[in-house]
């Protein structure tokens, strides 16, 4: 059995039969979570184990799975001399880090907007969510449209009020296609930020505020020094959950362009597919998953040390 | 990399004996008494199809009763790909017309279908059929049947086993469904495609209405000139990546230049040689090039369309030109009759002035793409053990006999059991089906695909990829055809 560290340290022997002792005092809360970990371990952690077990195997188009090829490190060693993973990774930390910024710093704008009364402000909220909770690929063909080099919509208005000559080449040009899909990608997500942050400002104390007001403080020292703070741990959680969804994020990039024009669009994840589902080399994509997992990981634990600082800060 | 052959006869070996096992002249007499080709290949031209049609009267449900009893019970499952939302009307009827006739004349088996999406079909069956969930029966593009007898997941499975004989059916269509000598499948139907244009477009820009591009280089020519004169858009070219729509373009005028992925137009293949990287390819390549970078006649979002995106464009009289199947104008009528007032108008004034012809011819060849559907039977070992081997002959035989092959290819293909052009249904289709000569007259033209487990990855990926890395400036012409050379031997190891 594991031994759980007490007070941040490895607990001494009189103190691990206590522990033991606590925990079997404790069995029956154990089993009431047995059956979600048995799920999770069927559901996740077998196919976390075979995804890392045939990293270490090629497996040909030719080759039925069962007749794979152990190669060792060899599938590693080839993603680390990969020219198109150096440009998938590139592309991943702008898409990642853009698409994060600007989806919290618009859900964070609306929040605010929406924290205060004024009328249809019902109506206005229901209205922001609406891309949140429209399906991702229905989004992706109607934007693609919207943004199509030849006959799309944004392409003939600016034709249309003399702003340029022709239509403007979003999607099919090496430079605007990872802003122009990251920009979908915005759109999709900031409603998640504006509920986490809107949430999150409903804890803010209301007589503090004032109290600062009839203190002297201006609206933006209010802000600064009170609001914001309050929001540090919702804000870290929210920027969290927006970069692992979108280190996550599939459909828009795969959809609206499918990765081109020559790789221009191509993110980790859609690199992974096209590995598995294009070139049918299953154990080269498990590799290039494997890493996507270390990475994603990392970010989860970040995640979980925010939530339980939380945790520990209101205790 | 570590890379290792199966043991076992070396590529060539096989293959030709797979080609001689084809071209054989001695094919046994099927279960109905027909012996030899019902057709004259070597005289197939748009008067002898339509001299044949008609000609052979066929009782579908008598001819499936001397392979599976009429009265058999049983139960299988079967994936295919069926109409869509961008499919024409007429393909719906006819599939619900397919179910409805199999069901009358076997009762008792029942059908476990599920239609699927073109582009997402094959990756839900390669996974199901590593979860041991395949289904029994399978209508799949041509493409797809190497990598699937390669791992072992297809039964063997020959004409002769349901009715039929191997002669009955288009040699590139057999050697399609070979795999190391063996046969894994029946072909159902099969595909060629046509240059469509827009006669009112060609006028407007001082070119004949009524006479295609003889040549790839006229194609170029003519798509500049439609641009330069009218504003429209010449040729609707697609250069996709993983999508389907791509090589079956890109590669007829590959083929017609002398180029290739490997020696795919060579009388006896052997796949052993990349001819991505030949003079031929390159000119093909740099044809694109041309049309894409030097003249911009062709559309920016060419990159990013599939032939759906160029379905709209060319309907409104924004394109010129595109090659296609001949239900795209099945399509395009159902599109037409959606539409009211002025756009409207413009579809009808398209559809008036649609033109069918040949495919533009090269330097080395005119070529299309020989495409088409399989019928195959997979393995009990991956469909969880739940196999009846008797129905799925019965889908089977009833799928490929000369009446269903002929009508599942209405509107957008041709039979692939060669007694269907001698029906009557195939007397009807000619009689109203605009431009079906055409297409059928393409067939003595197709080139399959290579034959081997890694056409997917040749076709859909390195294929695209080689022209989006020509056409973006990212790599040269010459440059860009070497790479994915480079890719190809990889992938093949040689």
């Amino acid at each position: 059995m594991a031994v759980m560290e007490v007070n941040g340290r490895r607990p001494r022997r009189g103190e691990r039969r206590s522990l033991v002792r606590r925990i079997w005092r404790q069995r029956h809360d154990y089993l009431y979570v047995l059956p979600a970990i048995a799920v999770m371990l069927l559901v996740i952690g077998y196919p976390v184990y075979a995804t890392i077990y045939l990293s270490f195997f090629n497996t040909p188009p030719n080759l039925a799975l069962d007749d794979k090829i152990f190669v060792g490190f060899d599938n590693y060693w080839r993603i680390a001399m990969s020219d198109s993973v150096h440009q998938a990774t590139w592309n991943t930390m702008v898409w990642t880090l853009w698409s994060t910024l600007f989806s919290f710093i618009i859900g964070f704008a609306a929040a605010l907007a929406l924290n205060r009364e004024f009328f249809g402000r019902a109506l206005v909220r229901g209205t922001l969510l609406v891309p949140y909770v429209i399906s991702a690929v229905a989004a992706a063909y109607v934007w693609r449209w919207i943004f199509h080099s030849d006959f799309g919509v944004i392409g003939a208005i600016s034709v249309e009020l003399g702003l340029t000559d022709h239509p403007i080449n979003f999607l099919d040009n090496q430079t605007a296609v990872l802003p122009s899909l990251i920009l979908v990608n915005v759109w999709k997500e900031f409603p998640f930020a504006m509920i986490m942050m809107l949430a999150g400002l409903q804890t803010v104390p209301d007589p503090l505020l004032r109290a600062a007001q009839v203190d002297g403080a201006n609206a933006w020292q209010r802000f600064w020094h009170i609001t914001v703070p309050h929001l540090k741990g919702v804000a870290l959680v929210t920027i969290l959950l927006l970069l692992v969804a979108n280190l996550n994020s599939f459909t828009i990039p795969y959809v609206m362009t499918g990765g081109g024009p020559a790789g221009a669009s191509e993110i980790w994840i859609t690199h992974i597919y096209q590995i598995a589902f294009g070139r049918i080399r299953f154990g080269l994509a498990s590799a290039y998953s494997v890493i996507l997992f270390l990475v994603m990981m990392s970010a989860g634990y970040f995640y979980v040390r925010a939530l339980t600082r939380g945790d520990k800060d209101n205790s | 990399m570590t890379y290792r052959e199966k043991s076992g006869p070396s590529r060539r070996d096989v293959l030709a004996a797979g080609a001689g096992l084809v071209g054989s002249s001695l094919i046994p007499a099927n279960s109905f008494g027909q012996t030899g080709a019902p057709v004259d290949l070597a005289n197939w031209s748009p008067e002898y199809v339509r001299k044949i049609a008609g000609t052979l009267e066929v009782d579908t449900a008598a001819d499936c009763a001397k392979i599976v009893p009429l009265d058999y019970r049983g139960n299988i499952t079967f994936w295919y790909v069926g109409p869509t939302d961008a499919s024409p009307r007429i393909e719906h009827e006819i599939d619900a017309e397919f179910w409805a006739a199999f069901a009358k004349t076997y009762p008792n088996i029942t059908v476990e279908k599920q239609s699927f999406d073109y582009n997402t079909i094959l990756d839900k069956l390669r996974t199901a059929a590593l979860g041991n969930s395949a289904p029994m029966v399978a209508r799949l593009m041509l493409l797809w049947a190497p990598e699937l007898a390669a791992k072992g997941f297809l039964n063997e499975l020959k004409p002769e086993d349901v009715g039929h004989s191997s002669a009955e059916f288009w040699p590139a269509a057999m050697k399609a469904v070979t795999w190391r000598g063996k046969t894994y499948g029946v072909p159902t139907y099969n595909e060629t495609m046509a240059l469509i244009w827009n006669a009112e477009l060609f006028e407007q820009a001082g070119l004949n209405p009524e006479e295609p591009p003889a040549t790839w280089d006229d194609l170029v020519n003519y798509s500049r000139t439609i641009k330069e004169k009218t504003g429209k858009f010449g040729y609707g070219m697609v250069a996709r990546r993983n999508a389907g729509n791509t090589p079956y373009r890109f590669m007829p005028q590959c083929w017609a230049y002398g180029g290739g992925a490997l020696d795919e137009t060579a009388a006896a293949p052997r796949y052993e040689q990349v001819l991505l990287d030949s003079p031929g390819t390159k000119a093909a390549l740099q044809a694109s090039y041309d049309m894409y970078v030097r003249d911009k006649s062709v559309p920016v979002s060419a990159l990013t369309n599939t032939q759906n995106e160029n379905q709209d464009p060319f309907l409104s009289g924004n394109l010129a030109m595109m090659i296609s199947h001949p239900s795209e104008y099945a399509v395009m009528l159902d599109k037409a009759a959606r539409l009211s007032g002025d756009e409207r108008a413009r579809a009808d004034r398209a559809i008036a002035k649609v033109r069918y012809g040949l495919i533009p011819k090269g330097p080395a060849r005119r070529a299309v793409a020989f495409g088409g559907w399989n019928a195959h039977i997979f393995k009990p070992s991956v469909t969880g053990g739940k196999h009846d081997m008797e129905a799925a002959r019965a889908l089977v035989t009833f799928m490929t006999g000369p009446e269903w092959s002929t009508k599942l290819a209405w509107a957008g293909s041709n039979p692939g059991n060669l007694r269907g052009f001698k029906t009557s249904w195939m007397k009807k289709r000619l009689e109203t089906i605009r431009f079906l000569d055409v297409t059928t007259s393409m067939l003595t033209y197709g080139v399959p695909f290579p034959v081997i487990p890694e056409s997917t990855e040749i076709m859909n990926i390195i294929v695209p990829d080689m022209m989006q890395n020509a056409l973006t400036g990212r790599m040269s012409v010459s440059a860009a055809a070497d790479a994915a050379a480079r890719q190809v031997r990889d992938a093949l190891s040689i």
